[in-house]
């Protein structure tokens, strides 16, 4: 019975380690012995041999093993090691696609059904096609940077011994597939399929046929883009290979090295930056520093605080019966004058100038003589010129 | 107490996390008194001075990781890319004037681009700009005109730190 498709995952996840080993030996031997099969499967406290079929992860061939290409690609996809593939292997790739075009346009205005399936075929063939030329330009990456790098410290002969294989056997290979000015490259047939499929995208009639036209003339614009990043990595890194490795020096060594994995290397430690804080240990210093800025003798003044005292509120209504009661005054700011000194114990302009207010009260009556000369009247706080205002009686009254 | 003469400004640079160059008149004061030096940031705050004939520097028990990261790894891509376009990248970084444009071709043009690209700080011309200012705060590059900037000495404490990598996986005997 086949097992739950999260359970299968969840065992990958809980036993990635174990698969990844297997996953290496494979890489290396190309198939798994059962002798080195039992021995990896021996280091890990549970037995999952039997899982391992149960969920048709390894397969048998005859008394070995190998694990399923579906679970191989994926750990090799996850973990970014591929295996590189002979140019010659790519190239069926071209084969096929051209095969099938050739299919298409012989068949464009047959059976609308196989149509669509050539069309789908040959976006499926070009996945493929772009994918693996990606694996190999990776993998050869990885490999020239390690020789560039030669932690191995192998002499120069044997480098370039290593280099000219790579180049002879994949490096110049690939450039052929990818490149654009040769007339047989795989890049070429694609520009070619690419015109074609743009044509029939536009002006075909039936619209399913279109929308699959337009589909993969989508996926051609992309891989284009695609091939021509990995045509640059060649061209620009991978055949001058012979030349790179002339030099070698140990800081690129370690840089090469570094750029493996940049995240899982301790890198030179550099001074952390930070704010003061009244918890840090060097709070007591900061602080001592800024105090000591004023540890130095200047005259200080110091004001005293004075105290606090209930503030002044005029009482109008109770001036203003006052003022009502003693009507008509002959002379309002005698009045005022008088009536602070006697009521307040003092003459000031706030006492002064509140009775002084009672004079826009709406109901009063002002006479006042133009030509009459002012009044000095001495307050405590200031001196005031004032005319002489008669007030003859209350308005409503 | 008597503290050497600009003991503030030289306490504010180090602390800033810059490091103090040999050009620097500041750097002659704290030559001149290391020993106090040593002694006034370890005690004060249990700080390293570190001290060689081109800087000083302090380090701190905390560090800042994430920073150290994208230097190694902004100075492991340039000279790379230096050395594959066929140029001596230890003459290039120690003497060649920089600017942005150069600096943005080989990171945009690099088959590393897929790091680039997951670096937050290196990843477009805007964050490269905003690092560049990061490494100029800390004197790791001086800036000349018009955008144009070297790379002082510090740049060694990274170099160096290649090679010593790279004589550890030696020693390691790492193979792939």
């Amino acid at each position: 019975m086949k097992a739950e498709a999260r359970t299968i995952l969840y065992f990958l996840w809980n036993h990635f380690d174990l698969l990844n080993e297997l996953f290496e030996e494979q890489m290396q031997k190309g198939y798994l012995r059962r002798e080195s099969l039992a021995n990896i499967l021996k280091k890990y406290e549970h037995d999952v041999s039997d899982k391992l079929h149960e969920y048709k992860i390894l397969r048998s061939i005859n008394e070995d093993f190998e694990i399923r290409p579906v679970f191989f690609n994926l750990v090799e996809f996850v973990q970014n090691e591929f295996k590189p593939v002979l140019p010659e292997t790519i190239e069926k790739y071209g084969f096929s696609i051209t095969n099938l075009f050739k299919k298409i346009k012989e068949g464009i205005n047959g059976d609308k059904e196989i149509l669509i399936k050539r069309i789908e075929d040959v976006l499926s063939e070009v996945r493929h096609f772009v994918e693996s030329i990606e694996k190999n330009t990776t993998k050869l990456l990885q490999e020239t940077r390690a020789l560039k790098s030669n932690i191995e410290k192998i002499d120069y002969r044997e480098k370039v011994h290593r280099a000219s294989g790579w180049i002879e056997h994949y490096i110049v290979p690939l450039n052929e597939i990818l490149d654009v000015n040769q007339h047989g490259s795989l890049t070429n047939q694609l520009h070619e399929v690419a015109y074609f499929v743009n044509l029939k995208r536009l002006d075909f009639h039936d619209e399913n046929v279109r929308a699959q036209f337009e589909k993969l003339y989508s996926f051609l614009i992309q891989t284009n883009d695609d091939l021509l990043r990995q045509s640059k990595i060649l061209t620009n890194e991978l055949l001058p290979l012979i030349e790179r490795i002339k030099t070698e020096s140990l800081i690129l060594s370690g840089w090469i090295e570094f750029l493996r994995r940049p995240y899982h290397t301790e890198v030179p430690r550099l001074f952390k930056t930070s704010r003061e804080n009244t918890y840090q240990r060097n709070f007591y210093l900061v602080a001592k520093e800024y105090l000591e800025q004023f540890l130095v003798d200047e005259p200080v003044m110091v004001e005293e605080v004075t105290a606090f005292q209930q503030r002044w509120i005029f009482n109008r209504d109770l001036y203003k019966a006052k003022l009502e009661a003693k009507l008509p005054i002959e002379d309002f700011f005698e009045w005022c004058g008088k009536t602070a000194k006697k009521d307040f114990h003092e003459l000031n302009q706030e006492k002064f100038f509140s009775l002084v207010s009672l004079i826009f009260e709406d109901d009063m009556i002002l006479e006042a003589d133009k030509n009459a000369p002012h009044t000095q009247l001495q307050l405590e706080d200031a001196i005031l010129h004032v005319p002489k205002v008669k007030i003859d009686k209350h308005g409503i009254s | 107490m008597e503290y050497p003469k600009s003991h503030k400004h030289i306490v504010k640079e180090l602390l800033d996390g810059k490091f103090m160059l040999h050009s620097d008149p500041l750097y002659q004061i704290l030559k001149d008194n290391r020993d106090f030096y040593e002694q006034f940031f370890k005690e004060s705050f249990n700080y390293e001075l570190r001290f060689n004939n081109d800087f000083a520097f302090l380090l701190s028990t905390e560090t800042n990781e994430t920073l150290s990261r994208d230097i190694c790894i902004f100075f492991a891509l340039l000279s790379y890319e230096i050395d594959r376009d066929g140029r001596n990248f230890i003459e290039e970084i120690q003497y060649s004037e920089w600017d942005m444009e150069r600096i943005n071709q080989y990171f945009d043009n690099t088959t590393y681009i897929e790091l680039v690209h997951s670096n937050k700080q290196l990843r477009d011309h805007d964050s490269r700009a905003t690092f560049i200012n990061a490494l100029s705060r800390r004197n790791i590059i001086e800036k000349t005109t018009e955008g144009r900037f070297i790379f002082t000495a510090a740049y060694k404490v990274f170099i160096d730190f290649a090679a010593e990598l790279a004589k550890n996986k030696v020693k390691e005997g790492m193979i792939d």
